[in-house]
Order: C-alpha cells, then sequence, then structure tokens
C-alpha cells in the first residue's frame, strides 16, 4: 500500500553501536525523479544510512519509508538497484553470469537485461571476462551495471565514480541525468563534491550522524557570499581593526569577511584609511560551504567535548 | 525462491566445490584401493598366531585352517562390496561420515561463508531482502552440493570399484553385479538425511561466524565435538552423532570399510532407528533456529 509521495522519507532516524551514535535523528525527504546528493566528511554517517535504507541493518529509532512502504519490508528494498561502497562479485564468474546472478537472486530479469546494463556500463566488451581480471574501475562500472539490473524505479549508489577515468565519469554523470530523465530516482553518497554539483538536483549534508544543511546545490553555495580582501602588510593591523564588525579571518594576507558586499566592506576600510589592493566578492562552491559546514561542526563537537 | 535456488546453484559452479568432490571421490577409490589390497593381504598370509605359525598340531591347524576360511569369508564380502550394486553402501557411509561432514564444511565455507568474506552478502541481501529465503536458499544448494558428490561418488565407485576388486584377485562375488542395489539405495537415502544435517550445521555456522574459514572450522569441529561426546559412556547417546549412527546404522564388513563414524561412537547403549531420525531432525532444527537468529542481526561487513 503506498502511503508516502517521497521515493525516500527519513524520520528521525537514529542508529547506536552501543554508546557510540552513529546516526541521530535524521530526517530526509527524498522527491521521485531527482538526483539527491548525500554529503558528509568520513565517519558522518552515510554508510550507516544507506545500510539502513537497505535494510541491512535495523535503525535504533526513528522511521524509514522507501518507495511508500514502511521498513522493514523486503519488497520495497527489492524494488530498489543499489551499489554500496566497493562493489564486490564472485570473482570466478564472468561479469555476465554475475549479473544473471544477481538478476536471479532478485526475482529473475528480462532476457537481455544482464546484456542491456552492460551495455549502459561501457562493459559490453568484457562481459565474458571473469571478473578477477577486471579493473576496479571495471568493478565499479559492474557495480552500477549491477544497481541498473531490472530498471529500478529508485537506486542508491555510494561513491559511483570511485575508481574511473575523467571519461567515465563524464559518462557516468550522463548515465545518472538520463535515469533521472526517465523517472528513476538516484539517492547518491559522493565526497567528490564538484560531482554532485555537476549531478544532483538536492543535496543533504550530514555530520556527526545529523543533517547540517539541505537544499539545491547552488543555493549551499551562495547562501553566504564573501569578501576577500588583500591590503599592504603595514595596514593588515588597522583592517583586521575595521573589518571585525563582520565574522572575518585573516590568512596569507587575505582577510575572507563573511559579508555579501564588497561595496560595504571597501567603504568601511577608506573611511578608516585603509586602501585595499583588492576587493573580490567570492561566491563559494560546494567544496567551501561542505568544509565550512562540517568544520562549523566539528568545532562545535570539540567545544562539546572540552 | 526457484530464482533464488536457481541463484545460488550457479555460484556452486566453482573450482572449490567441483576440487572438493573430486578429492572426495578420490578418497572413496583409495579406501577401496586399501580394502582390496588388504583383502589380498589376508588372503595371501591370514592372520595366524604366532604359537600355530610352526606348530602342527591337531588345535593349530583347526585354528589355521579357521583363520583362512575367516579372510576368505572376509575377502569374498570386500569383492561383493566392491561391486556397482552394493559399493552404494560405501558411498553413502562415506558422505554421512566423517569425509562427507568434511566435504560440507569446506562447501559451507566457501559458499555461504565465503559471502561474508567478499562482502557480496550486501548485494545478495540488496536484491533479496528475506533473509529466511536466503538461508533456505543457501542450506538446500549446500545439501544439494552434498547430494551430488554422493551420487557422483557412487557412480564412480560402481564403474572402478570392481576393477579394483578384479585387479586385486579377489574371489568373484559370485552374485549379479546390481545384487544389493535396493539396500544401497536405502541407505544412501538415509545419508541424504544426514546430509542436510550437515548442511544444516554449515548454514548455522555461517550465520553466526560470518567468514570463510571460521564456517568451515565451526561446521566441522561442532560435528566432530558431536562424534567426541558420543564416545562417552554416560551422555553419548544424547550427542548427535550417536544420532547419526542409530540412523545410518553403520557396520562393517569385509576389509571395505563403510563409514568413518561408527568406531568414535561408545559401544553402550545407542538410540534406536527412529529415535536417531528425529534426533537429527531435532539436531537440524536447532541449527535452523540459531542460524535465523543469528542471521537477523545487522550486516556491517
Amino acid at each position: 500500500m503506498v502511503c508516502r509521495v517521497d521515493v525516500i522519507s527519513c524520520e528521525g532516524l537514529t542508529k547506536r553501536f552501543g554508546p557510540a551514535v552513529a546516526v541521530n535523528g535524521l530526517d530526509l525527504a527524498v522527491s521521485s525523479g531527482q538526483v539527491y546528493g548525500f554529503l558528509g566528511p568520513n565517519g558522518a554517517g552515510k554508510t550507516t544510512t544507506i545500510r539502513m535504507l537497505l535494510g541491512l541493518i535495523a535503525p535504533s529509532a526513528g522511521q524509514i519509508y522507501l518507495l511508500g512502504r514502511h521498513l522493514p519490508d523486503p519488497r520495497a528494498v527489492a524494488q530498489a538497484g543499489a551499489m554500496i561502497e566497493e562493489p564486490a562479485f564472485y570473482p570466478w564468474m564472468t561479469g555476465r553470469v554475475n549479473l544473471e546472478v544477481l538478476g536471479a537472486t532478485g526475482g529473475g530479469c528480462g532476457p537481455g537485461e544482464a546484456a542491456r546494463v552492460l551495455h549502459l556500463a561501457g562493459l559490453a566488451d568484457v562481459a565474458a571476462r571473469k571478473v578477477k581480471t577486471y579493473s576496479q574501475g571495471m568493478r565499479q562500472r559492474l557495480g552500477i551495471a549491477a544497481a541498473m539490473l531490472g530498471r529500478p524505479s529508485l537506486l542508491i549508489i555510494d561513491e559511483p565514480t570511485n575508481g574511473l577515468d575523467p571519461a567515465g565519469i563524464r559518462e557516468m554523470r550522463g548515465v545518472l541525468r538520463g535515469l533521472a530523465a526517465e523517472g528513476t530516482t538516484v539517492f547518491l553518497s559522493s565526497h567528490l563534491l564538484a560531482e554532485v554539483e555537476q549531478v544532483c538536483d538536492r543535496v543533504a549534508v550530514i555530520v556527526g550522524g545529523r543533517l547540517v544543511e539541505e537544499g539545491v546545490p547552488a543555493m549551499l553555495g551562495t547562501i553566504r557570499r564573501r569578501v576577500r580582501v588583500e591590503v599592504a602588510a603595514t595596514d593588515a593591523q588597522a583592517a583586521a581593526r575595521l573589518l571585525a564588525r563582520w565574522r572575518a579571518r585573516h590568512a596569507n594576507g587575505h582577510f575572507l569577511v563573511e559579508h555579501d558586499s564588497g561595496r560595504d566592506v571597501n567603504g568601511v576600510l577608506v573611511a578608516g584609511g585603509v586602501v585595499a589592493e583588492s576587493v573580490i566578492v567570492e561566491r563559494p562552491g560546494l567544496e567551501d560551504r561542505f568544509l565550512e559546514i562540517t568544520g562549523k561542526q566539528d568545532a562545535r563537537a570539540v567545544a562539546a567535548g572540552s | 525462491m526457484l530464482w533464488l535456488l536457481v541463484a545460488e546453484l550457479r555460484k556452486l559452479i566453482r573450482p572449490l566445490v567441483w576440487g572438493t568432490g573430486l578429492v572426495i571421490t578420490g578418497f572413496c577409490l583409495l579406501i577401496t584401493w586399501g580394502g582390496a589390497n588388504n583383502a589380498r593381504g589376508a588372503l595371501a598370509s591370514p592372520r595366524i598366531p604366532d604359537v600355530c605359525a610352526r606348530a602342527a598340531t591337531a588345535q593349530c591347524r583347526q585354528v589355521v585352517a579357521h583363520a583362512h576360511a575367516a579372510a576368505r569369508t572376509a575377502a569374498a564380502a570386500t569383492s561383493l562390496l566392491a561391486q556397482p550394486g552394493e559399493i552404494g553402501h560405501v558411498a553413502a557411509g562415506m558422505l554421512a561420515s566423517v569425509p562427507g561432514l568434511l566435504l560440507i564444511a569446506l562447501i559451507a565455507g566457501g559458499h555461504w561463508g565465503g559471502e561474508w568474506g567478499s562482502r557480496t552478502i550486501r548485494h545478495l541481501l540488496a536484491r533479496q531482502g528475506r533473509r529466511t529465503l536466503v538461508l533456505a536458499a543457501k542450506w538446500l544448494t549446500i545439501w544439494a552440493a552434498g547430494v551430488a558428490a554422493l551420487v557422483c561418488c557412487w557412480l564412480v565407485l560402481a564403474v572402478v570399484a570392481p576393477l579394483i576388486a578384479a585387479a586385486a584377485g579377489l574371489p568373484a562375488a559370485h552374485a549379479s553385479m546390481w545384487a544389493g542395489l535396493g539396500s544401497s539405495a536405502s541407505a544412501a537415502g538415509r545419508a541424504v538425511i544426514v546430509l542436510g544435517l550437515f548442511a544444516a550445521v554449515g548454514t548455522a555456522a555461517g550465520a553466526i561466524a560470518r567468514g570463510q574459514l571460521a564456517t568451515t572450522a565451526i561446521t566441522a569441529g561442532s560435528m566432530l565435538l558431536a562424534l567426541l561426546v558420543a564416545g562417552i559412556t554416560s551422555i553419548g547417546r544424547l550427542s548427535p552423532a550417536s544420532f547419526v549412527q542409530a540412523w545410518m546404522n553403520f557396520d562393517t564388513a569385509g576389509y571395505l570399510p563403510t563409514n568413518f563414524w561408527s568406531r568414535f561412537v561408545s559401544g553402550g547403549q545407542q538410540p534406536g532407528e527412529l529415535a536417531g531420525l528425529l534426533g537429527i531432525v531435532l539436531t537440524g532444527a536447532i541449527a535452523a533456529a540459531i542460524a535465523r537468529w543469528r542471521f537477523s542481526a545487522d550486516v556491517t561487513v
């Protein structure tokens, strides 16, 4: 019975391993047809969340609705294609037989389905080779091919471009966008922020098991512009005093001022008798924003610990 | 379920399974070769007490005649056992005893424990979330591999054992090639049940150990421990190994061993055949319950 509109919906999702809290009250909503990026530093709880979505581990608290079904429900998991961390296969089998076996495990795929996904993943030429002879990039492609078996309405992929060369990454980006255009929802975890920025419709940032930011990638990147100011070394002290009205950091002869107007910043400096060498308004990319968010969270964690 | 079984059976097409099956079949052939040679040796020089070796008393002549007769009887029994019909007892007995246990332990380690070691369990469960079905498929396919080894072993022995007996110069069996086929088939049927028990223990071991080597070790170790316990007179009859002994009703005839089990089991009061079967079923059910309980835990590999 379909009871939710979102393809993935998590409410207060929590996972504890003994005293350690890996995921803490996570709320997520992924709509149909989206490519949804899931970002976070190592140990943030991304893989734990994906494992809970796939029913590999049980949540300590909270609810998960996958494709409208309340987990645990094997029927929902069976409708999702997944690649978790480094894909693992049976090395004594060929790539094609591995896919056929995986397809049969889930209840069987139509004839030609393995060939279709092998072609999509660019592995048609090596389909008859044993997996133990595959390179890491080939295994990664095979993992994505396996996830696409049976045309699932939801793809959950962990680090899809690991081990791929630049051409492969571009191809994979095209494949993911193509799947989304056909209506497949893609939930991908990645540390390649530029990748996420180019591919995803929405992005969630998780740190310390908590969701700290969620929105469209462009919004995350531009929500707080900043001004980079370069001054002569002799003016640095005066500039620091003048710029103290905003959050500002001084590093390598530059000030990074958390403000969106270069005109305001320059005006204050000029009024204080400091002539800047340069004033540049920056629109931080997702990477800067990500580091800023995760840095803050780390600092909070340190403060809480002390 | 049928698709899942097909997938699991395809995974069995691997060098580990072929290799283990070949080793078991080779072992059965070696045992047959050894049994035939022992019978030939006994025919040539029966076991005569030293005191009668050179004595010519009437009593000693009687002892020597008796020894020759016993050797001929044992050689004839060995020759009969080496016929295609009767040799099923050897195949069934071997597969339902320690060699079969080791075969199942190795296959369970590779086929089930290996899913954890190679981390393929993640993809398996991501495509098939019904863990009870996965367990059932693993159990059935490990069992099927054991049954296939039994059939293969019997077929190879049926072809080669008569040749070995003839080459050893054993007396003719004086029976149809297919004499004893019915009782062999019955023994093989019983062995299939025992292989099911071994497979259940292997499935539980995989769910507990979550690794290839550990699965093999726990499967073999637990049943060998049961075999050791079966040797203790006071409690031996409650051991799963005693249930197997009672169900298989292992005995020996001639020089060709039909099992590697009965010699470890206490000679004390043993359960009956039906009690043995019930014990096997109960032990299998306990193994299944343990497997289900352990397999419901988080998969973190």
